[in-house]
């Protein structure tokens, strides 16, 4: 019997059940974007996050190519919606804590460029005073947690964030971000888990960019959507378009309104797509070059830009002026970091481990 | 947190205590019928010795976690498991420390367990252990590991290792409720789910993870909720009633075999004891143990057996009296073994 069964089970037909392809490049084609509520002018301060975002991204990319970045560089092309429609739903006291790619968060809550570029120059005058080169540093004045290299580990410490105001009698609600690769680690689960046995006001955005490095999402979970996890918690789950900002910022305004209400927390899915590398350093020869394309079809801020023109919210002129005007203060924002000095080396191990008093 | 106990209990309760040869699928013939009873049988008084007298003799080296209550889950789902094949046909058990029965299934003997409790040198970790920590590659269950949750990636890896031979063995992996919210469970789960690995996951859920009710476990009615969120069946059945769960583990094994991956089990059945033998279990409601010793799964597959008259009382008076003078012999070997040289205290300990 076993020899039967052997042949017809060989190990290349078994992997043939599930092959390992990328994901569809056949998207549906996008919903129309619509306003849920803001007024003009939050409309036009979200599209000048986005495009805030988008140039100083450009910009560090810029100074890696000339050597002038110490750390790695994440690339949120293509998300920024995802970072800036989140932050912009929330409370200025609700507990924000971004991951490496989430600079548009940072930016929403505002964290200079300047200190940005400090940051990843390295500099003393940096949050981490030039012990790390990435986003890896808090501000606890504006509430903002700073994210943990290890992908996932953040989500326990956000449950417990949430707890903490819980427990305080405080309103407050704790969001994060995982990517489609961090919701396969432990840590995901029991955070996630210890939230929604609680009740806790934690929002999980799970940004589906469709590639844990150089794994597809087909070899990362049996599911179509990550949001079908929500039930598995028995929390509430939505899945949004991550390239709409205004699809993202409504369905985290629901998820905050429920956490505030004593509802517990959500998952919310954000679709969308990683058109770079996994760090800068990376040529991502492992992303079919036409799944690229269709997502460049979908990009963000273009999108926003074509609502708000469409909408009469904006004309094209004063979408460009906006750029304009980042562009010199950019210019002076790097210029400054890179004119400014780096940790002497006496400091090196000042704020590693924690003094006594 | 009291409301949320009463619900879980109630919905426990709704549910049938047993329903002998219902709607089942897959029903054992005569011959399996009696050897899952005497399976459960001698699980419950190879336990019985261990916990309530061998311990209180202060015989036992180790802690005692024993599945009393439970017996129906381990024997129904233990039946399903190919042996006697060799390697490239036996299938796989990862048991959790409440399943007993998978051991003696497997072809542990009774005497070798009990060298093992009383830490003696011809137990399967020669002394090493005194607790259920023991596996035995050549009856292939994998030794427990005591870190809950940490077997459920080892059993989906040994369904990997028989996916890449290209055989079509089966993974059996039990767990306890209070597994299902580790680390290490999401990630086995997910990874068998996305690799379509031949693995029957199988979740004893006895309502305590130590003290620690399942309503404050998870936010979900049922452990097979969690299935969905991998892309997997899930199903929940009466875990105290020995047909029931040979049926939906047979089935979930046929799928398993056939190449279309795991699912998530769930049997609702209840701790009769505390979470080890220290343990007096004061933080259960006494109510619920007199309410679960009414379902008890060796007097229902008694009566089932009665009824389809394969066994009289004198029947199984023999039985038991068969097993008791087994385990006399048992005890009487495993206490005359030697324990082990203190100059072994290292060997087979790190990997020579």
């Amino acid at each position: 019997m076993s020899a039967v069964l052997k042949k017809n089970r060989k190990p290349s037909q078994s992997r043939s059940a599930r092959p390992h392809r990328p994901p569809d490049v056949r998207q549906p084609p996008p919903e129309p974007m619509r306003n849920p509520g803001l007024s003009r002018k939050d409309l036009l301060e979200v599209h000048r996050l986005l495009r805030l975002n988008r140039m100083v991204e450009e910009r560090l990319s810029a100074l890696y190519r000339q050597g002038q970045i110490h750390g790695g560089l994440y690339s949120s092309l293509g998300q920024e919606g995802i970072s800036v429609g989140t932050a912009y739903a929330l409370a200025s006291d609700d507990l924000l804590a971004p991951m490496i790619r989430n600079i548009g968060s940072l930016l929403v809550r505002g964290v200079s460029p300047r200190t940005l570029f400090l940051q990843f120059l390295a500099r003393h005058d940096a949050p981490t005073g030039g012990k790390d080169g990435t986003l890896h540093f808090d501000d606890l004045e504006k509430s903002i947690i700073g994210p943990i290299s290890v992908l996932g580990t953040l989500i326990p410490v956000m449950t417990g964030a949430a707890l903490a105001a819980r427990m305080r009698g405080e309103s407050r609600v704790a969001l994060t971000y995982i990517g489609d690769g961090g919701a396969s680690t432990g840590d995901f689960h029991e955070g996630l888990n210890l939230a929604a046995v609680l009740g806790l006001p934690l929002i999980l955005v799970v940004e589906n960019n469709g590639y844990a490095y150089s794994t597809p999402t087909n070899r990362q979970f049996a599911v179509d959507s990550l949001a079908e996890r929500g039930p598995a918690y028995g929390i509430a789950a939505e899945s949004v378009d991550g390239t709409d900002v205004l699809a993202v910022y409504e369905a985290t305004r629901r998820a905050a309104e429920r956490g505030r209400r004593g509802e517990g927390p959500t998952l919310l899915e954000c679709r969308a797509f990683r058109r770079r590398g996994h760090a800068e350093h990376d040529d991502m020869w492992y992303v079919p070059k036409d799944l690229v394309k269709v997502w460049e079809t979908r990009d963000p801020l273009d999108r926003f830009e074509s609502f708000l023109v469409d909408e009469g919210h904006a004309t094209e002129k004063e979408l460009r002026g906006v750029r304009e005007a980042i562009g010199p203060d950019l210019d002076e924002a790097a210029r400054a970091a890179l004119d400014s000095p780096y940790p002497p080396p006496e400091e090196t191990l000042r704020d590693v481990y924690f003094e006594a008093e | 947190m009291l409301t949320r106990d009463k619900r879980a209990t109630a919905r426990a309760a709704a549910r049938p205590a047993g329903r002998p040869g219902g709607e089942a699928v897959l029903v054992p013939g005569d011959a399996d019928l009696l050897k899952m009873l005497h399976s459960m049988k001698l699980t419950r008084a190879l336990e019985y010795r261990i916990e309530r007298k061998l311990y209180r003799q202060g015989k036992i080296v180790g802690g005692v976690y024993v599945g009393r209550g439970q017996e129906a889950i381990s024997v129904g789902a233990a039946m399903h498991i190919r042996r006697g094949g060799g390697e490239d046909h036996d299938d796989i058990v990862s048991p959790s420390h409440r399943d007993m029965a998978v051991f003696l299934m497997q072809g542990m003997p009774p005497e070798r367990i009990l060298a093992q409790y009383m830490g003696r040198k011809t137990g399967p970790t020669r002394g090493r252990d005194g607790n259920m920590h023991m596996g035995d590659l050549r009856n292939r269950p994998i030794a427990f590991v005591s870190h809950l949750g940490d077997s459920i990636p080892v059993a989906a890896g040994c369904a990997l290792t028989f996916r890449m031979r290209g055989t079509d063995q089966v993974s059996f992996c039990f767990f306890g409720e209070g597994a299902t919210s580790r680390g290490d469970w999401h990630e086995g789960v997910n990874f068998a789910a996305v690799m379509k690995l031949p693995v029957v996951f199988i979740c004893n859920n006895n309502q305590y993870a130590y003290s620690t009710h399942v309503s404050r476990q998870m936010r979900v009615e049922r452990v097979s909720d969690r299935a969905g969120g991998y892309g997997i069946p899930g199903e929940t059945a009466d875990g105290n009633d020995a047909l029931a769960v040979y049926d939906v583990v047979g089935r979930s094994t046929e799928r398993a075999r056939r190449g279309e991956g795991p699912a998530l089990l769930e049997f609702v059945t209840f701790r009769m004891t505390g979470h080890s033998a220290h343990d007096d279990a004061g933080y259960v409601p006494k109510g619920l143990f007199e309410e679960w010793e009414r379902k008890d799964p060796i007097r229902l597959l008694e009566e089932h057996l009665k009824r389809r008259g394969l066994v009289d009382v004198t029947a199984l008076k023999e039985m038991e009296t068969r097993i008791e003078s087994e385990l006399d012999d048992a005890v009487a070997w495993a206490e005359g073994q030697p324990y082990p040289d203190p100059e072994e205290c290292l060997t087979g300990v790190y990997h020579e």
